[in-house]
């Protein structure tokens, strides 16, 4: 019996993870992080037509595009990608290893970066499903705030979904390369998406280019809302690469991560805490 | 893949295609969302011209009796003579009879020297005889058109070539009872035809209601009591600029502003440029100037309120700028004016 290729291998992974990641604890806790932004978006919508008229920021109305920006900045871009490129990324494999179920995969007989890449698209799917319905409901009910046209503003969505799921591949992409590698992933991933991507883009000089943030804030087409000194700062030193080397160096750190991955879970031994 | 599953992938793919359908129609048929909660504008859009460059529009009661104008008169106890003026040429009084008024400023077909033609549609209570009257005094003659009456003043300008109308001539007409439009004579006439008419493009006759581009910016105008829409290069291109200035200008091609007038000023400014890259141009001169001006706004309290509201936004080719000028900044201005102006006694 020959060894199935990798890529038959992965989407056989593929198949298997995705439920398993669907209807696990942590899509609890993601249903309730795009939850969230909906939430929010329908009560802005019910207050807007109702008691609280036009929505402002400082005194001054702002739009319904306006708003959807904003949201897609503060909520999706800076918070929910990263978030759940670290907790799904680090634990594509450290899951297994903490189960003790890695055994069972890698007795299998196939390549064992297969079980990576499986996971990996796996990941993708599952969050590529929860995030992009999610801005879509977002989307339609923030931006008809203040009498602001879908029609008008539809470009910009699906700009934002394609930026959207150039993200979740880079992010995940990067983590699931900490994962394999790190011994604890996770603290390391929170360290790398709040600690060290938020603090390298304050500051002038080329730091910034070792972030996914830097080249992922390039395909957003919508202005960076100014909400603190923070995003003040981010704006006086943010230089914005061109989108074709943006989407060039992202889909370099998707491959190189990834391959770095593939090669740290065939090379490493797991030992299985008993 | 379970049936669990496979049922959560068909379901978040129906979401998305039904999403990124109904954006799709709508892209494409242009409809706006707001179709649903609102036509968009006031209802005197219709009666004006499908070839307008500028629509502004005011509701002249909210920014009368508005604490802002009150303070202002207060402060600045003067500029009554220009509206003495109009009440004795016209006979309206704009500070009461006036409820609110929608203005256009549509190209000239006959110069392409001047900005264009006005026509203003003002809505109050006015007193027709006593206004004919006034303006007869003043040399105006009536003309019958169609059913209405026009109240027609004639100036000779020099150099007109249009044959049915030699000379510039302003119009007023009584288009229904409190409601007047008032303007270049072959607007009015306008005015009235799609009064009678409606908007009836296969007519030869079309309201600014079916330019979708100046209704879009409309519609996509927060609630202010005062805005105004346009085509800044129409506007630049009749304004006969110096080829200098011109070619500094921003490549804006719409413009929208819209205001909230009562104890202070809300107001928000918005410009569609010609492309990504020119707005981004224009977002990095406002950004820059932002910055300034926060800097100058230095220990003022007012003024830090204000630039706190500075709100810069806008995607793709439109910029947008939203502010909030507090009440105390005109009291600061109008204190600091009102010492130099002698006290009337």
């Amino acid at each position: 019996m020959s060894t199935p290729t990798l890529g038959a291998s992965a989407l056989r992974i593929f198949d298997l993870s995705l439920g398993q990641m669907l209807w696990s604890r942590r899509s609890v806790f993601l249903g309730i992080l795009l939850g969230g932004p909906v939430v929010l978006a329908a009560l802005i919508a019910i207050l807007t037509r109702t008691s609280l008229g036009a929505f402002r920021i400082n005194g001054a109305a702002v739009g319904g595009a306006t708003i959807f920006g904003m949201i897609i900045w503060l909520l999706y871009i800076r918070f929910i990608l990263p978030i759940l490129g670290v907790f799904y990324g680090t634990s594509l494999i450290a899951d297994e290893v903490d189960d003790k179920t890695i055994t069972y995969l890698f007795t299998r007989p196939i390549p064992r970066s297969a079980v990576l890449l499986g996971k990996y698209l796996a990941y993708l799917a599952c969050t590529v499903l929860l995030v992009l319905p999610s801005v879509m409901l977002v989307y339609f009910l923030i931006v008809p705030v203040g009498g602001g046209s879908i029609a008008a503003a539809f470009p910009s969505l699906v700009m934002d979904f394609g930026m959207l799921i150039v993200g979740l591949a880079a992010y995940g992409a990067v983590f699931a390369l900490v994962g394999a590698r790190i011994k604890r992933p996770l603290v390391v991933g929170l360290v790398f998406a709040f600690g060290w991507e938020p603090t390298v883009l304050l500051f002038p000089g080329y730091l910034k280019r070792a972030t996914v943030a830097y080249y992922l804030q390039a395909l957003v087409t919508h202005e960076m809302p100014q909400d603190s000194a923070v995003s003040l700062l981010m704006q006086v030193f943010r230089e914005v690469p061109s989108v074709m080397t943006s989407l060039l160096c992202l889909a370099i750190i998707v491959g190189v991560t990834l391959w770095l991955a593939g090669r740290a879970v065939e090379g490493r031994e797991y030992v299985l805490e008993q | 893949m379970t049936t669990k599953t496979r049922y959560f992938v068909i379901a978040s793919l129906l979401v998305l295609g039904v999403g990124l359908g109904t954006g799709l129609v709508a892209y494409y048929v242009g409809f706006p969302a707001g179709a649903a909660t609102r036509a968009g504008g006031p209802e005197e859009l219709q009666y004006i011209p499908h070839d307008a460059t500028v629509i502004a529009f005011a509701n002249v009661q909210d920014v009368m009796n508005s604490q802002l104008r009150q303070k202002l008169l207060q402060a600045l106890p003067m500029h009554e003579a220009g509206q003495k003026e109009f009440e004795n040429q016209t006979g309206i009084n704009i500070e009461t009879d006036i409820d609110r008024i929608v203005a256009s400023l549509n190209p000239d077909p006959s110069n392409n020297n001047t900005p264009g033609q006005g026509l203003v549609l003002a809505r109050g209570r006015f007193d027709e005889v006593k206004i004919e009257a006034l303006m007869r005094e003043h040399g105006a003659e009536i003309e019958q058109y169609k059913t209405k009456r026009l109240i027609v003043v004639t100036h000779t300008r020099e150099g007109a070539t249009d044959g049915r109308y030699p000379s510039e001539s302003f119009a007023v007409s009584f288009v229904e009872p409190g409601f007047v439009a008032l303007g270049h004579a072959s607007l009015v006439r306008s005015a009235i035809d799609l009064h009678q008419g409606g908007n009836n493009p296969q007519a030869g006759l079309s309201s600014v209601t079916g330019n979708d581009e100046l209704m879009a910016l409309v519609r996509s105008l927060d609630s202010g009591n005062v805005w105004a829409v346009g085509r800044f290069d129409a506007l630049a291109s009749r304004a006969r600029l110096p080829d200098s200035v011109t070619s500094r200008l921003p490549a804006i091609t719409l413009f929208a502003v819209s205001g909230h007038i009562n104890g202070g000023l809300r107001a928000t400014v918005r410009a569609e440029a010609r492309d990504d890259e020119a707005a981004n141009n224009l977002r990095d001169v406002v950004r820059g100037f932002m910055g300034l001006a926060k800097m100058q706004a230095g220990s003022n309290p007012s003024a830090q309120l204000m630039m706190q509201s500075l709100e810069l936004g806008g995607t793709g080719k439109t910029v947008a700028l939203s502010f909030m000028v507090p009440a105390e900044v005109f009291d600061a201005v109008g204190g600091a004016l009102n010492k130099g102006f002698p006290k009337n006694h």
